[in-house]
């Protein structure tokens, strides 16, 4: 009790106008920012390499593999920080036993193990199938071992098995493409299906979700192509960087067009809840929302690289500014999913209040706890980087 | 030996389709073995959770024992809580869950909380709290010295009976006081008997009950202050009583 008071005495301070009492603190922190955060970024990087497969873009080829992987070491992670808010991950696995079709978070679990087994792996699996099989043919030891788990002591290279690979590759495309629609799109449900909460509830929120996750993929892809590539002591591919950027600006204009829609319904239904919605975005919300979401976040790289598409600048500066650009992109979409997730707690149901957040640091809850789980999927994609090399010179050495 | 139809299927898959099916089936396998073993065989008897569940909860300690059992060996105190405005504050929510104490008072001791930082929990000024709650904003009530002091925690009485309305009714004192209607006492509107202030609920006081009481001050032509705001009786919002329009605690006109 003294310490629910004492925690709850500093936050007391900062409330304005009338609140209801559970409403002081709030329930989903940073943890529950970065979930919608990381299983957007897999959605997008999936989405990237989807576009590259189906449409046989040549200029991005060599994303492929990098954004494949990249979407499953964010996937492996993207449960991490929802294990973390509600405690006792030891239960987790009791949603599978017993699914509870009517709770749309219950069905998570499904959504998430589908993309996982019958997605991802299973494409990365048939990508990487034939090249498996030859690495494991060179090598000796350990590595040997593992390639030849890992293809499941799969021999048959053959033209026909070969061919057939490509074709699963494409089919499994085919049914990934809604597949990462559902997944993010299903993180906008949850928000966009709370009725009471006038600053989640809206059907274009899916929309809005999948958009900005497919913005935040493709910058993240960027990004790691362009630090991975250098430091390879390999040449990076100006042909495939400006495919990469143009997709990364056309994806924006989507995304930035559906908020403004958006915003402006909103502004144009101007529903009870408008007076405190606009003293939220005025007030505590001013700096994330308009500043870094839509200034830094938005109109800057979007500005940038429209800048490098009219002036033909040198390839040196056209680096600096896509890299700079990604950057600023991601901050921007974190921001997106802070003011989703903290924007839509910080005013009362009553519509009369406002309260704030105060994080912590340390904890389960805190922000150590989320920079580890940001830095972790680095990690992983690091060690995939070592079992499956996706650069193209790997491919080729075999042969 | 006889060849079956499925075998002839089987091999012409692609080899790595049938090592993909060898895994898919020993994971469903799997997962279907774990989920008979540990689903509990009666779940879902009578919803999405265990039957048994319900007898286990229903069978764990009493803690709680009640005020009707304090009454055997506290008669004094449980008649004195009775008469007095805590009379419907539980004794266990002050001194914690009891069972065992009514079972051998002689080495279960209860505690009492005595420290001033207890009684606010439920006394501290929230906006939320409902109107008449007594309230106090406890960095200003009496500072430093325990409640105790002056008030017995099982006959609450203030010591001398409150001046202000804004005891009880905070948030409509606060409100108030930003509305145009600050400089109207709250006797102007309500006639309070002596006893509400002690008794509240026994004695409440009026509330004004026709327009004609508003239009005192705001009709056409009545006499009043300069600069008060009138509006025609007969035809402005006819039909409805002013407080379905205008709150009269903090009056609006738009
Ligand atoms: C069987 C008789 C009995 C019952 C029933 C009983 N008590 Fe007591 N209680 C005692 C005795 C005896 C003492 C004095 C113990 C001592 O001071 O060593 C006591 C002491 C207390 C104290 C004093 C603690 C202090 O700090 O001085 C509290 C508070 C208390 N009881 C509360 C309760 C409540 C509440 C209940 C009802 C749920 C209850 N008791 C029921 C016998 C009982
Ligand atoms: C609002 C909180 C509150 C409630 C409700 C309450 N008590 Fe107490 N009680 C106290 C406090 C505080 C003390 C300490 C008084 C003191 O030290 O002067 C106390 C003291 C006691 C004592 C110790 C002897 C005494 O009278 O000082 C007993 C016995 C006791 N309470 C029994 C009860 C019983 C029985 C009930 C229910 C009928 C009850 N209390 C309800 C707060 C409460
Ligand atoms: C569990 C909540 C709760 C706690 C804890 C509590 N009270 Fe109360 N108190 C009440 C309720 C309920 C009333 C009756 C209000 C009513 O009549 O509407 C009340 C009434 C009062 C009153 C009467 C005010 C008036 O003039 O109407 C006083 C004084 C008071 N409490 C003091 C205390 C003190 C001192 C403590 C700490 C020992 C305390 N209360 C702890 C709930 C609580
Ligand atoms: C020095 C004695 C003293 C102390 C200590 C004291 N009070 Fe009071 N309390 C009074 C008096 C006198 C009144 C009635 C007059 C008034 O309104 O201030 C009162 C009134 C109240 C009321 C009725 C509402 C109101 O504001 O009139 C409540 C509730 C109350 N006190 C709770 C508490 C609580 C809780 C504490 C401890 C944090 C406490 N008191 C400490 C003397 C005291
Ligand atoms: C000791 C606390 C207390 C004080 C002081 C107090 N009231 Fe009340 N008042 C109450 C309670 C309790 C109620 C009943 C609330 C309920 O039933 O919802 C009430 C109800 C009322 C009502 C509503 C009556 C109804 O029929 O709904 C009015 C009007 C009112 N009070 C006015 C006043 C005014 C004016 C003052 C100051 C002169 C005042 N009160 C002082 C406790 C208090
Ligand atoms: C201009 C006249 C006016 C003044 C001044 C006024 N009231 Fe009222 N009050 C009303 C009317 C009219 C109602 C009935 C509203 C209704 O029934 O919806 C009312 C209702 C109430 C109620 C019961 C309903 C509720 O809102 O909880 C309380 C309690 C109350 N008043 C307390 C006060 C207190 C305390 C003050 C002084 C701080 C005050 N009033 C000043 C006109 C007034
Ligand atoms: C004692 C006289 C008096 C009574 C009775 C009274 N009022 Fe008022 N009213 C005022 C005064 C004084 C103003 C403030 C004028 C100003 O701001 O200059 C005012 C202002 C208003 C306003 C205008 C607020 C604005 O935004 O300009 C409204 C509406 C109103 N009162 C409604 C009511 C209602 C409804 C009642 C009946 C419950 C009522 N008044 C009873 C004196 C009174
Ligand atoms: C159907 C809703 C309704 C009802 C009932 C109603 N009003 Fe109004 N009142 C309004 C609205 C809307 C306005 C603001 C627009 C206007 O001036 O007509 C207003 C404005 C006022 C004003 C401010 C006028 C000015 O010139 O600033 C006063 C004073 C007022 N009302 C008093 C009353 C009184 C007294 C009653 C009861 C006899 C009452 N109202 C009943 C809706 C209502």
């Amino acid at each position: 009790m003294e310490e629910i008071i004492r925690h709850l005495t500093p936050l007391l301070k900062e409330i304005t106008g009338y609140i209801y009492p559970n409403e002081i603190e709030l329930h989903w922190g940073i943890l529950v920012v970065i979930y919608p955060y990381i299983t957007g970024l897999v959605a997008g990087a999936f989405i990237l390499a989807s576009i590259v497969k189906i449409f046989n873009v040549k200029e991005v080829q060599p994303t492929y593999r990098i954004s494949l992987l990249t979407a499953l070491a964010f996937l492996i992670v993207a449960p991490l920080p929802l294990l973390a808010h509600l405690g006792h991950p030891e239960k987790s696995y009791e949603i599978f036993l017993t699914p509870n079709t009517s709770s749309a978070m219950a069905m998570f679990g499904f959504v998430y193990a589908w993309y996982l087994m019958a997605v991802l792996l299973l494409e990365i699996w048939f990508d990487y199938r034939k090249d498996i099989i030859l690495w494991a043919k060179k090598e000796t030891g350990f590595r040997k071992w593992l390639h030849k788990i890992l293809s499941l002591f799969s021999v048959d290279v053959s033209e026909r098995a070969i061919k057939f690979d490509k074709k699963a590759v494409k089919i499994i495309t085919v049914i990934g493409i809604p597949s990462a629609f559902l997944l993010h799109g299903y993180v906008g449900f949850i928000f966009g299906s709370v009725k009471a909460n006038p600053w989640w509830s809206s059907v274009l929120m899916p929309i809005v979700f999948l958009f900005s996750a497919i913005v935040s993929g493709i910058a993240l892809i960027l990004i790691i192509y362009m630090i991975v590539t250098p430091l390879r002591a390999k040449q990076i591919d100006m042909v495939c960087l400006n495919k990469l950027a143009s997709y990364l600006f056309y994806v924006m204009i989507v995304d930035f067009s559906l908020e403004a829609l958006d915003f402006m319904h909103r502004i144009y239904e101007s529903e009870e809840s408008i007076k405190i919605l606009s003293q939220l975005v005025s007030g505590k919300l001013f700096v994330s929302l308009i500043v870094i979401q839509l200034l830094i976040g938005m109109l800057i790289p979007l500005g940038a690289i429209a800048t490098v598409k009219i002036f033909d600048l040198p390839d040196e500066l056209k680096k600096q500014i896509y890299f700079l650009s990604a950057l600023l992109v991601q901050v921007g979409i974190f921001t997106t999913r802070w003011n989703v997730v903290i924007g839509g707690q910080l005013f009362s149901k009553s519509f009369s209040g406002l309260t704030a957040y105060k994080m912590t640091f340390f904890g389960m809850e805190g922000l150590l706890t989320s920079i580890g789980l940001l830095l972790l999927p680095f990690i992983i994609l690091f060690v995939l980087f070592k079992i499956l090399p996706p650069w193209d010179e790997a491919r080729t050495a075999v042969k | 030996m006889k060849q079956w139809p499925l075998s002839n299927l089987w091999k012409k898959l692609p080899e790595q389709v049938r090592r993909l099916s060898i895994l898919g089936i020993i994971l469903v396998a799997f997962f279907l073995m774990i989920r008979s073993l540990l689903i509990p065989s009666d779940f879902g008897k009578f919803g999405h959770y265990r039957a048994s569940a319900v007898e286990e909860i229903a069978s764990l300690p009493m803690q709680y024992a009640g005020q009707m059992a304090c009454v055997e060996c506290h008669e004094e105190t449980v008649t004195l809580k009775g008469k007095g405005y805590h009379k419907n504050v539980a004794c266990e929510i002050c001194h914690g869950p009891a069972a065992a104490h009514t079972r051998d008072p002689g080495s279960v001791k209860l505690t009492a909380p005595r420290g001033r930082g207890y009684c606010p929990i439920c006394h501290e000024y929230l906006p939320s709290r409902p109107t008449g709650f007594p309230q106090i904003v406890s960095n200003s009530h009496n500072p430093m010295k325990p409640c105790i002091s002056c008030h017995n925690p099982h006959d609450p009485k203030p010591p001398q009976t409150p001046k202000e309305c804004s005891a009880c009714h905070g948030e409509i004192a606060k409100t108030k006081s930003l509305s145009h209607h600050v400089y109207i006492p709250c006797t102007r509107c309500h006639n309070v008997p002596k006893g509400h202030k002690i008794s509240p609920r026994k004695f409440l006081p009026t509330k004004p009950s026709t327009r004609e009481f508003c239009g005192g001050c705001h009709a056409k032509g009545a006499a009043g202050e300069k600069g008060i705001p009138q509006v025609d009786l007969a035809t402005h919002g006819k039909r409805y009583v002013c407080w379905q329009c205008h709150y009269p605690h903090l009056p609006e006109a738009h």
